[in-house]
């Protein structure tokens, strides 16, 4: 039987942790659970995040957002803040999953579980976002590409964890743009995703340009030969196409039950031609 | 057995009249609305133990000796049991019984049984199961056709790999191809299929104090399953009581032994102790039966005028480590190869072969859905050789009753495909269908595909396919059917009361349902083959007629009438309509003994009265002489960046005989058709040496709400003579016609259709990549 | 490990093991059989059950997490032995066949009415999407929802 701990304020959770070094942490369960029940894991015992208020929540200041890392995509989704600042996340949640995972699963586990195909991390690539890493100790801050470092794999200490995402807004008018292909249009797991975050100026011509691309590496993937490629140019369909080159030479996709890694390379650049079309609006 | 039974407590506030041909509501739904109804995976009989079997793990093996003492040394662990232990013959299957219990020694498949284990919860059969030790030695596998049929191919069964061979011919298709003006060719490959039934396979045994071995299990069949027990565990089929609550699906995946044998098993050993067995989802992929995989290899040849002239195919079916129904699913592949359609001069040949890939069995479509993807392929790309409208073509070559079909059976019963194709045409969707491509989005194509598609009922000649049905007039003046086909979902129970409310003029609370058990109905057959409303409902029907005359003249004598011709039967009672006495039905009741209240009737289904000097190799199931048609219509979208394609609007026209319930018709409907959408667009099971590498819901995708368009149904009106007021069975026709209209709208889209299903990106990405041919895309 | 809720509306103290799952826990433990288990790894949404309200995955859930809840399952949401509309809306629009993903889609329905009383035929699509049904192809399902929210619109209007 596995023991289940659920502390209700941050000096419980720090007592929890330091009586029980070896506690899997989890928040709505929805990977953890899962791989529990695979028997990819056998906890003795497990700390539940969901009752710890300090965890949750949005806020705003002139900077940026600070997402709490417990809030759940549904809250995310609803915030009406998030909408507003970051299109380019909500259009991800609204890929994620499937309602109820979206109501339990939370932004500090799919940060944390660290996969490529994760949805939350191509936006908040491109968006620059920053961790906040809590500990008994104190705090620390980590760009979130540093906090990522492999499949499943972060930089979380023992008896830390993550707190909150911080994310800059983005310029005024920029486009905010995701994307995932999947094989079917709810419940599935990208293929290959890409995030893009865009800024024009009246001329239509790229001032600044970040792109993430989701499951066609090890980690998300940003490719700056094809941000460098778009500065001064127009969102043509033959400038993407020549962008397109670029990323599909970039990335490092593999072959896996879902799409073989020729596919995911050929999709991985067509995706950016996509901005032609949706690339002259603002943000949607 | 002893069982919580949780009763509803609320009640259904109005009780409509039963109807035929009225919407009326389902039977069912108000207990599956409020939580109620206890499916068989809802029995958790008091003591109960848990029962699971361990797998081997390998695809093909010789099994040298099983290690359980660590299992069995486990607190908790009741008993652990191998072949050894099997008494019987250890052999189980519905036509051949070659697929053991558990194994004895060689292993054919990765989801084989070779250990059971008992345990007094679930935590301890986890465990316990993980102890258990096959020792394994592995053997060289063949996984898949062609690789079953190399000469030098290791072989699954003493007779060899090849299950069964089988040519169906009519005319003399050596000298048919001279005088054809096209002639098209394609080979098309089709995988795997999971049923997705939400309900995994499961039950609970018991041997009850006198001895009897009562099952509560979630099957199509208990009644076939009593002997499946009594064959493979040496016992005797009449003390084995099988009961079959509403399934929570099946499709065709509970037809046949899943859990039955285990289970049984597992009671004979534990000294009266009920036992429950559930397949977890990952089980129940790996484990359960599959829709064959397929490989179809067509030569089709029409004269200039378009008549079609000549048709040549071999039609491959991997049937995985066991027949099951194998050779029954290739016997109806076979029969349907030539489409729905007059051809002149046929030569369809047919293989089934063993592989050590998972099962192949029944499932909705039953080898037809394989076949009319490359019918329905070929009808293309001969419209496209011949410059023809792709739905001209196909009603100019329509089967019309009085036809002989590609199998050179006459079609002497109801025949609506020419009036389905005809309600498509005049379609607003088909008329506006140059519309849809050109308003395509940027980045995308569009198409617009059709499809004729048909499907037998019943089992066919050789097998017959016959229903006992009974109905009794209760103490308290209702009436019971004592239902003998499983109902797992498609709405046969409901029908039985709309069917029994018509008839004795009742509304639906004086109707009581019971679900099969087979200590008190009498054997009907399978539920499965669009036979299940057909058969039972015609001998429903015929109990029906005869209790409502004894009742009448039962009521004569109550009422002190010369003669029973001036009574009617009412809802609730019995009227002397010239003098409107009225007789309530329970006290009619109460005046009659309990022998005298019942009606028990049989049917038998007709069967071709015309052999074919053909298809000699079908001991069962050659040929059919009932058939349901469909025309479908499906509008899609692809996605140029990404391959992604998606259906938008469908339209399914069904010839489907009268329609007794429009809803329960649509809803048949609209289920097959999201079913064949998930064939077309995402399920396949993908193998790797025999081992499914996604038996999960994560890796094996169902269509979701957001994956399935809203679906137009239609019925023709045809009446077929010899069903229950005119009906045919219509589960399955509606499954075949998806992934040929869909590849028929992605040429049409792309100006060609990958012959691998399913559609999936990788595929179509590929297709949008080459150089267009969209000046040749049908119109 | 003791935990308090309030089940169907009754106030509850039971001893439960902390990491039993809540589907486990209602359907062996206190007979709610109306919970289904499709899958037991969030993917079909038939173990859904209300927790304070809102959807949830009795197979993602264990039974220390329920602590001070308030749940309802399909056996409790009929009030005063009057279906709730989106029950009645179920069997008046044909959207229940086998009937195995019905606990599970009505509860995600009225999680949805509870929130967005005006649904478009979309938005129903879109919350019933973690919910699979092998049967109906959903468009019943998706009628019935439809029916449902005009119900209870109009009987809030009367
Ligand atoms: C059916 C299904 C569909 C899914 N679909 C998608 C999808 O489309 N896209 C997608 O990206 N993901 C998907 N997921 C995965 C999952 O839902 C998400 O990754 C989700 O965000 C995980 O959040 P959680 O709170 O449930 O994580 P948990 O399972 O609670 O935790 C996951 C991991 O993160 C750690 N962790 C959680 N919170 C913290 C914290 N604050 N500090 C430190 N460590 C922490 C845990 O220790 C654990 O190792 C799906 C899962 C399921 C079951
Ligand atoms: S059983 Fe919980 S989602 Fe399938
Ligand atoms: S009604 Fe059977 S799964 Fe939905």
């Amino acid at each position: 039987m596995t023991q289940v701990l659920i502390p209700t304020s941050l000096p419980e959770l720090w007592s929890a942790l330091r009586e029980q070094p070896s506690a899997h942490l989890y928040a709505g369960g929805t990977d953890l659970l899962v791989k529990r029940r695979a028997g990819l894991l056998d906890p003795a015992i497990l700390i539940h995040l969901g009752r710890i208020d300090a965890l949750r929540g949005v806020t705003a200041d002139d900077d940026g957002l600070r997402l709490g890392a417990g809030c759940t995509h549904r809250e995310l989704l609803e915030d009406a803040q998030v909408r507003a600042v970051l299109p380019v996340l909500t259009q991800a949640l609204q890929t994620l999953g499937s309602p109820p995972i979206r109501a339990m699963g939370t932004l500090g586990g799919n940060l944390c579980t660290a996969s490529p195909a994760g949805d939350t991390l191509p936006p908040l690539y491109v968006l620059d976002a920053e961790v906040e890493l809590w500990s008994a100790g104190g705090e620390r801050r980590l760009l979130l590409r540093d906090f990522i470092l492999g499949p499943g794999r972060t930089a979380l200490q023992s008896g830390e964890i993550l707190a909150a995402v911080r994310v800059r807004r983005a310029p005024h008018g920029s486009v905010q743009h995701f994307e995932k292909v999947g094989l079917r249009n709810a419940l599935a797991c990208s293929l290959v995703s890409l995030a893009a975050l865009v800024q024009t100026n009246p001329a239509g011509r790229v001032k600044h340009a970040a792109f993430a691309w989701g499951s066609v590496g090890p980690t998300v993937i940003r490719v700056p030969e094809v941000e460098r490629h778009l500065i001064g140019q127009p969102l043509s369909l033959s400038v993407l196409s020549e962008a397109a080159v670029l990323a599909r030479r970039a990335v490092a996709p593999i072959d896996d039950l879902r799409a073989d890694a020729d596919y995911r390379r050929q999709v991985a650049g067509n995706l950016l031609l996509r901005l032609a079309e949706t690339g002259s609006a603002p943000e949607r | 057995m002893t069982e919580r039974s949780a009763r509803p407590e609320l009640g259904p506030p109005q009780s409509p009249m039963l109807e035929i041909g009225a919407s009326v509501p389902r039977a069912d739904a108000w207990a599956k609305v409020i939580g109620a109804e206890h499916y068989a995976i809802d029995h958790y009989p008091l003591g109960l133990l848990w029962a699971g079997a361990r797998r081997a793990g390998l695809a093909h093996a010789r099994l040298r000796g099983v290690a359980i003492e660590a299992a069995r040394a486990l607190p908790g662990v009741v008993a652990v049991l191998t072949a050894a232990d099997v008494p019987g013959t250890n052999r189980q299957g519905i036509v051949h019984k070659d697929q053991p219990v558990l194994v004895e020694d060689h292993v054919r498949h990765w989801g084989d049984p070779v250990a059971l284990v008992l345990a007094e919860d679930r935590e301890t059969l986890r465990r316990a199961l993980a102890l258990v030790e096959p020792d394994l030695e592995p053997l060289p596998g063949v996984f898949d056709i062609a690789a079953a049929l190399r000469p030098d191919a290791p072989t699954l069964h003493p007779g060899g790999n090849v299950l069964l061979e089988a040519e169906i011919s009519t005319g003399d298709t050596a000298s048919a191809w001279d005088v054809c003006a096209a002639i098209v060719e394609g080979t098309f490959d089709l995988p795997f299929q999971d049923h997705g039934f939400l309900e995994t396979q499961n039950g609970v045994a018991q041997v009850e104090p006198d001895g009897i071995l009562t099952l509560t299990v979630s099957t199509q069949a208990p009644f076939r399953d009593r002997f499946e027990i009594a064959h493979a565990l040496g016992l005797d089929p009449l003390r084995i009581r099988v009961i079959s609550p509403y399934l929570g699906g099946a499709f065709g995946g509970k037809d046949g032994a899943t859990v039955q044998c285990l289970l049984a098993l597992a009671a004979l050993h534990v000294g009266g102790r009920p036992v429950k067995m559930v397949w977890e989802r990952e089980e129940c992929m790996i484990a359960g039966y599959k829709r064959h995989a397929a490989r179809l290899c067509y030569r089709l040849g029409a004269l200039t005028n378009g008549t079609l002239h000549a048709l040549d195919c071999q039609l491959y079916f991997d049937t995985g480590a066991y027949a099951h129904l194998g050779g029954e699913v290739m016997e109806l592949g076979l029969e349907h190869a030539g489409g729905p359609y007059r051809i002149a001069h046929t030569r369809m040949r047919g293989w089934a072969v063993y592989t050590n890939n998972p099962i192949g069995g029944a499932m909705r479509g039953f080898g037809v859905c394989q076949a009319s993807f490359g019918f329905e392929r070929m009808l293309d790309r001969l419209a496209a050789a011949l410059g023809r409208d792709r739905l001209d073509l196909r009603r100019q070559n329509a089967l019309r009753r009085g036809d002989r079909n590609a199998a050179g059976v006459t079609l002497v019963h109801s025949t609506g495909l020419a009036a389905c194709l005809e309600t498509l045409s005049r379609h607003p969707l088909w008329l506006e269908r140059d519309r849809w491509p050109d308003q395509a989005p940027p980045l995308k194509r569009r198409g617009v595909g059709v499809a004729a598609v048909f499907n037998a009922m019943g089992y066919g000649r050789g097998l017959p396919d016959a229903a006992i049905a009974k109905i009794a007039l209760t103490p308290d003046g209702r009436f019971r059917v004592d239902s003998a086909v499983s109902d797992m979902g498609q709405g046969n129970a409901s029908a039985f009361a709309q069917i029994a409310g018509q008839i004795l003029c009742q509304r639906a609370d004086a109707i009581e349902l019971v679900q099969p058990d087979t200590a008190r109905a009498l054997p009907s057959g399978s539920s499965s083959a669009g036979r299940t409303t057909y058969s039972y409902g015609n001998a429903l029907v015929r109990a029906c007629e005869a209790l409502r005359a004894k009742l009448l003249h039962r009521a004569s004598l109550l009422l002190m009438v010369d003669e029973p011709s001036g009574l009617a039967l009412l809802p609730g009672r019995v009227r002397h309509l010239p003098t409107g006495r009225d007789l309530p039905l329970a006290r009619l009741a109460a005046m009659l003994p309990e022998t005298d209240r019942v009606s028990i009737e049989q049917f038998v289904m007709p069967v071709s009265q015309e052999v074919p000097d053909t298809g000699k190799a079908f001991v069962i199931g050659f040929p059919h002489v009932l058939f349901a048609y469909a025309a479908h219509l499906a509008y899609v979208e692809i996605d140029t960046l990404t391959g992604k394609l998606e259906v938008c609007r469908y339209l399914a026209v069904t010839d489907g005989g009268r329609v007794l319930n429009p809803r329960n018709f649509d809803q048949q409907i609209q289920g097959a058709v999201a079913q064949g959408i998930g064939y077309a667009l995402c399920e396949e099971l993908r193998l790797q040496e025999g081992r499914i590498l996604n038996p999960d819901f994560a890796r094996y995708l169902l269509p979701t709400s957001l994956d399935v368009p809203d679906i137009a149904s239609l019925a023709v009106a045809t009446v077929e003579d010899t069903g229950p007021f005119g009906m045919k069975g219509i589960g399955e026709v509606g499954i075949n016609g998806p992934l040929p209209a869909i590849a028929s709208a992605v040429e049409a889209a792309l100006g060609r259709c990958p012959s691998q299903s399913p559609l999936e990106p990788r595929r179509l990405v590929a297709e949008v990549a080459a150089p267009s041919a969209s000046d040749d895309a049908p119109r | 490990m003791k935990i308090h809720l309030i089940l169907n509306g009754t106030p509850r103290e039971m001893k439960v093991a902390p990491d039993r799952r809540v589907v486990d826990l209602l359907r062996e433990d206190l007979g709610l059989t109306g919970v289904k288990e499709g899958c037991g790894s969030g993917e079909c949404g038939t173990c859904t059950i209300l927790v304070d309200g809102e959807a949830r995955l009795s197979c993602l859930l264990l039974a220390a997490q329920l602590d001070g809840c308030r749940l309802t399952t399909i056996e409790g949401l009929a009030q005063d032995g009057r279906l709730h509309p989106v029950q009645q809306a179920f069997i008046d629009q044909g959207a229940v066949q086998c009937g195995y993903c019905t606990p599970g889609m009505i509860l995600a329905a009225v999680d949805l009415l509870n929130r967005q009383p005006h649904p478009t035929r979309e938005a129903i699509r879109v919350a019933l999407s973690g919910n699979l049904c092998r049967c109906t192809g959903y468009q019943m399902i998706v009628d019935a929802v439809e029916t449902a929210a005009r119900r209870m619109r109009e009987g809030e209007d009367a």
